[in-house]
């Protein structure tokens, strides 16, 4: 007898719906506003697909134009999908597989008939939330993920809701709601489901597109390029004094080779351990360095200890093993004041004192004069120092430009120039002399935060100077452009060419706004540190810190299910208390006493009846008191339509009333 | 879902039923959806839903992407508060259906059902369901009412309680579908289609024999006087006798009365039992359309003759119940009449 119910087990099935046309609009408006922020990374062609395919099925709701016939459809998926593997010669990854999915949404607009397509749609939109992480995890693209979010869900709820009266504002409220009472819930999952270290499977190690950074090579122009970007190359918090500006050399890439105009890397062995001379304390910090597309780990001059998965090279460069596309987060101990590279191996030392015999002449000629003047490497270096002091040198990023022989031009005629051509023609100088020399790429100085206690380091401290092997010293650094302009070194960039790059940096001139921008930049900073580096070691030691005994997997699982029981607990608790039953009128509570009464009566109230013909009833029945019953119902509808508000008096003469009538079992 | 409960072997099914049914007696009051007779599980979406978290997690940990992180727990979190506002939708809401009027075999029942809630909250799609049938859906305001319409067609004459009646929501997200069983006591009485094209002629118009002629106020040949009786039209009052000091009497006539008849089981054509109470039924209607007096004859049960309304209502109701088994079976609009 029950085939029925069971029938109806989990639940009945409701039959296929088509889609509604307004709610077929919600979605494509839905998947506008999620793929929009792509649009810069998609192929145009892909771009142009979506505002078709959309285009054409919100002109199909409006009945401008026809449906395409559904043999159309396969052969444009494929095309479709030939098309993006034509574009990117894959169709994994992240750039290509964003492509397909794109393209293969757009298409499924094409043939939406039913609500549940619809349905499929949106968690596609959900889905597609999460490739913009993979191009930028940002607080800027966070915020407007969250935005994406509120949209989505909004369209998810205008599927489901049914309600065509309700507002568009009303949906969008109903949806902040949920998703602003899911951020809890978020935090305790973030917080405390267990990471496991990935990867799982290989990557493909995808570049994000237009990093700016240093570069394997230099060659003039290249880091004054640099230096117009504001970006952040990384931050530093240091364990203790932060180092006096003139000692905060953070060393990149090394380069050793020259081949008459560019400076470029040469291959070294990686080394486990070096020799080192060291006259102060080591410096303690950590670095949360931004993704910079290259295998370059920054540190200070000169690192003593290696980075997870990175590896060290002779000319003491941190290199990564992988390329930076993702945040990266290290600590570092560095010595300042140091002797190394003593032992050189004459192999190297030869590759550092050649250069190309062919140009800029007159450098070459200039070194090997002073070769013959003095006969210590240290004299020469001091000549070449004292020559850029002394003369008319002047440091500017917009030095004249010059073909052929840059260094000839600049060292003899213009006399103007930025730290790269200063380092590339003091280190060629030495190598005519016969001095070892190579020039060593990075940034120089960084702007203290007061706010969070730390150091940013941009694009535009990027720097360049030289290092020269002198026997039984080792390689000693020198700064050509420390000799010129001292500023630079002791202030940094922004006070030694104040009247060129005035306007791209953050000056505290301003103190409202610099204090802005801080605070600002402690915020990116925070969010780095807390959320974008929360892998497992930080959530260990978050965890040990909290010191609430969660020290295990099971422990954290077990905190997991108390802390979501608690939050939806809380929730429970307060939508019960807000939307609570309003309660019942005491006048209701009476005739509800007086209902009971009378279906013991016999004269019980029928299903089909409202409470007035009930009691019509009762009138023309037989029943014994049904006088105090009319009487009962008159005072009740005076206190309930009467013009005052019921008093006591009357409400204790309605439970008299209602308590006079008995009942006699039957 | 509806493979699901195919594949479960039988007897679980079964004890599966029992236990539902345990759980919803039927109801001859208002039903209040309380927490045991809410039940929930998640969509088609839902399951859905989770594979598509499980991706996202799994592509999380491989590019360990915070956000990605963030994103898959900010869904998972959606997905866990869906569970609770879907069941909240439904949950304290009353139901009443009110007692859908006697049809026709053919006609459908129309289920009107009241839906009141006390609580301040808005309910939106909260939809009801006769067994497979296309839902109607509502939206009730805070501590509001609303009426919902479900017509049912009907394929099968007999009297029936009404099972298989759903309330449900899938609402805000469509992860989750909440419902509850309405099992109502009130009874839905469905009447044999009508056959086509009958008369009342034949053989179901009962001969006067002798006995039928009586002394009535009404008839042709005056037959004498009687003591008057409260109730009867001053029209038959003899005022000549009044006039003689005789007293209030009334006048009666010997005469044919008016033609009575049966509505016969046995009289009715050759033909299947439902085919015969649809002759029946008609004959019903027909003779009390013509305001004769009529009775329903039927094997174990005879309906005495009568005219009016409620006699009208009466026969059908015999004749719509005759040899229905079980009176308590559930209605099912898909089963076809045997």
């Amino acid at each position: 007898m029950n085939r029925q119910i069971s029938s109806n087990l989990p639940f009945s099935a409701i039959p296929q719906e088509i889609a509604s046309q307004s709610s077929i609009n919600a979605v494509c408006f839905c998947f506008l506003f999620s793929i929009t922020p792509h649009f810069r990374v998609l192929p145009l062609w892909v771009s142009g697909i979506v505002l078709v395919a959309l285009g054409w099925r919100v002109l199909q709701n409006m009945n401008r134009v026809q449906p395409l016939p559904k043999w159309l459809i396969v052969p444009m998926v494929l095309i479709g999908g030939v098309s993006v593997f034509a574009e990117f010669w894959t169709i994994a990854g992240r750039d290509a597989g964003l492509a397909l999915l794109t393209v293969m949404t757009s298409l499924k607009f094409l043939e939406t008939r039913n609500h549940r397509d619809l349905l499929i749609l949106i968690f596609l939109c959900y889905f597609l939330i999460a490739t913009h992480f993979l191009f930028s995890q940002s607080i800027l693209t966070a915020f407007l993920m969250l935005l994406t979010l509120i949209v989505i869900t909004a369209t998810l709820i205008t599927l489901n809701q049914r309600d065509d009266s309700v507002s568009i504002r009303s949906r969008l409220i109903i949806s902040s709601r949920l998703i602003m009472m899911s951020v809890p819930l978020m935090l305790v999952l973030f917080i405390l489901v267990p990471r496991v270290p990935g990867p799982l499977w290989g990557l493909t190690n995808e570049q994000r597109g237009g990093v700016t950074g240093l570069s394997n090579t230099m060659s003039p122009g290249k880091i004054s390029n640099l230096i117009r970007s504001n970006e952040v190359a990384f931050r530093v918090e240091f364990n203790g004094a932060i180092p006096a500006q003139k000692n905060l050399y953070w060393r990149g890439p090394v380069m050793s080779m020259f081949n008459g105009t560019r400076w470029y890397q040469s291959r070294r062995p990686t080394i486990d351990s070096f020799y080192l001379v060291s006259f102060d304390e080591a410096t303690e910090y950590t670095v949360t360095l931004e993704p910079n597309g290259e295998h370059w780990l920054l540190a200070l001059d000169i690192p003593t200890h290696l980075v997870e998965d990175s590896v060290m090279t002779a000319d003491f460069q941190l290199t990564s093993k992988r390329e930076i596309n993702d945040l990266r987060r290290y600590s570092m101990i560095s010595r300042l004041s140091y002797q190394v590279g003593m032992s050189e191996t004459a192999d190297y030392l030869e590759l550092t004192v050649d250069f190309p015999e062919d140009r800029n002449p007159r450098t070459i000629a200039y070194g090997r004069e002073l070769s013959q003047r003095y006969d210590n490497p240290e004299a020469i270096v001091q000549h070449v120092l004292t020559m850029f002091r002394e003369q008319n040198y002047i440091y500017t990023l917009k030095p004249p430009v010059f073909r052929d022989d840059v260094m000839d031009n600049f060292l003899f005629e213009s006399k103007r120039g930025f730290c790269e051509i200063y380092a590339g023609s003091f280190a060629l100088l030495m190598r005519a002399a016969g001095i070892p020399a190579r020039i060593v790429t990075g940034y120089q100085g960084g702007e203290y935060n007061q706010v969070g206690n730390y150091l940013i380091v941009r694009q535009s401290d990027a720097h360049a100077w030289t290092e020269v092997w002198i026997e039984r010293k080792g390689w000693l650094r020198f700064d050509p452009t420390a000799a010129v302009s001292p500023d630079r070194i002791e202030l940094g960039l922004g006070d030694a060419l104040q009247d060129e790059i005035l306007n791209f940096r953050i000056r505290n001139r301003n103190p409202l706004f610099g204090n802005l921008m801080y605070r600002w930049d402690n915020l990116q900073h925070n969010w780095n540190d807390w959320v974008l580096n929360y892998d497992e070691n930080r959530q260990r030691n978050f965890l040990s810190k909290l010191d609430i005994g969660i020290e295990s997997w099971s422990d954290m699982v077990f905190a997991l299910i108390i802390a979501l029981l608690s939050v939806t607990g809380l929730y429970w608790a307060v939508s019960w208390y807000r939307e609570r039953p309003s309660k019942p009128e005491t006048y209701e509570i009476y005739l509800n006493r007086l209902l009971r009464k009378m279906n013991k009566s016999g004269l019980e109230k029928r299903p089909s009846e409202d409470t007035r013909a009930f009691f019509k009833r009762v009138k023309s029945s037989d029943f014994q008191q049904k006088d105090q019953v009319s009487k009962v119902i008159e005072l009740y509808n005076l206190i309930k339509y009467g013009r005052s508000d019921p008093d006591s008096q009357s409400l204790d003469n309605l439970r008299s009333l209602v308590g006079s009538i008995k009942i006699q079992a039957r | 879902m509806a493979l699901f409960s195919q594949l479960m072997p039988k007897t679980m099914r079964a004890r599966i039923d029992a236990w539902i049914a345990r759980r919803n007696p039927p109801s001859r009051e208002k039903i209040l959806l309380h927490n045991r007779r809410l039940y929930i599980l998640p969509t088609r979406f839902g399951y859905l839903f989770s594979v598509m978290l499980a991706l996202l997690f799994l592509a999380a940990i491989n590019y360990q992407n915070s956000m990605a992180f963030v994103l898959t727990f900010m869904l998972t979190a959606l997905g866990i508060i869906s569970l609770w506002q879907t069941h909240k939708n439904l949950l304290d809401l009353e139901v009443d259906l009110l007692s859908p009027r006697p049809v026709f075999m053919g006609e459908p029942s129309e289920f009107l059902l009241n839906f009141e809630h006390r609580n301040n909250s808005f309910r939106y799609a909260v939809g009801v369901q006769y067994a497979g049938q296309v839902p109607a859906y509502l939206s009730i305001g805070p501590r509001g009412k609303a009426q919902a319409l479900l017509k049912i067609p009907t394929h099968k004459r007999g009297q029936f309680r009404p099972k298989g009646l759903t309330v449900f929501t899938r609402y805000p997200t469509g992860l989750f579908h909440a419902w509850g069983w309405l099992q109502f006591d009130t009874p839905i009485l469905i009447y044999p289609k009508p056959l086509f094209g009958v008369t009342l002629q034949e053989t179901m118009v009962e001969q006067p024999d002798g006995k039928t002629s009586t002394s009535t106020i009404e008839g042709d040949d005056f037959a004498g006087l009687r003591e008057h009786r409260k109730g009867e039209s001053l029209r038959h009052i003899s005022w000549k006798a009044y006039a003689q000091g005789k007293g209030l009497l009334t006048k009666t006539f010997q005469g044919q009365a008016r033609p009575s008849l049966w509505i016969d089981w046995y009289q009715i054509p050759q033909g299947s039992i439902e085919s015969k109470l649809s002759h029946m039924t008609a004959l019903a209607i027909l003779a009390e359309n013509e305001n004769q007096k009529y009775g329903v004859r039927l094997p174990g049960k005879t309906i005495d003759q009568d005219s009016g309304t409620a006699h009208k209502l009466a026969c059908l109701y015999a004749i719509a119940t005759f040899r229905q088994v079980d009176f308590d079976q559930e209605f099912d609009p898909d089963e076809q009449a045997d």
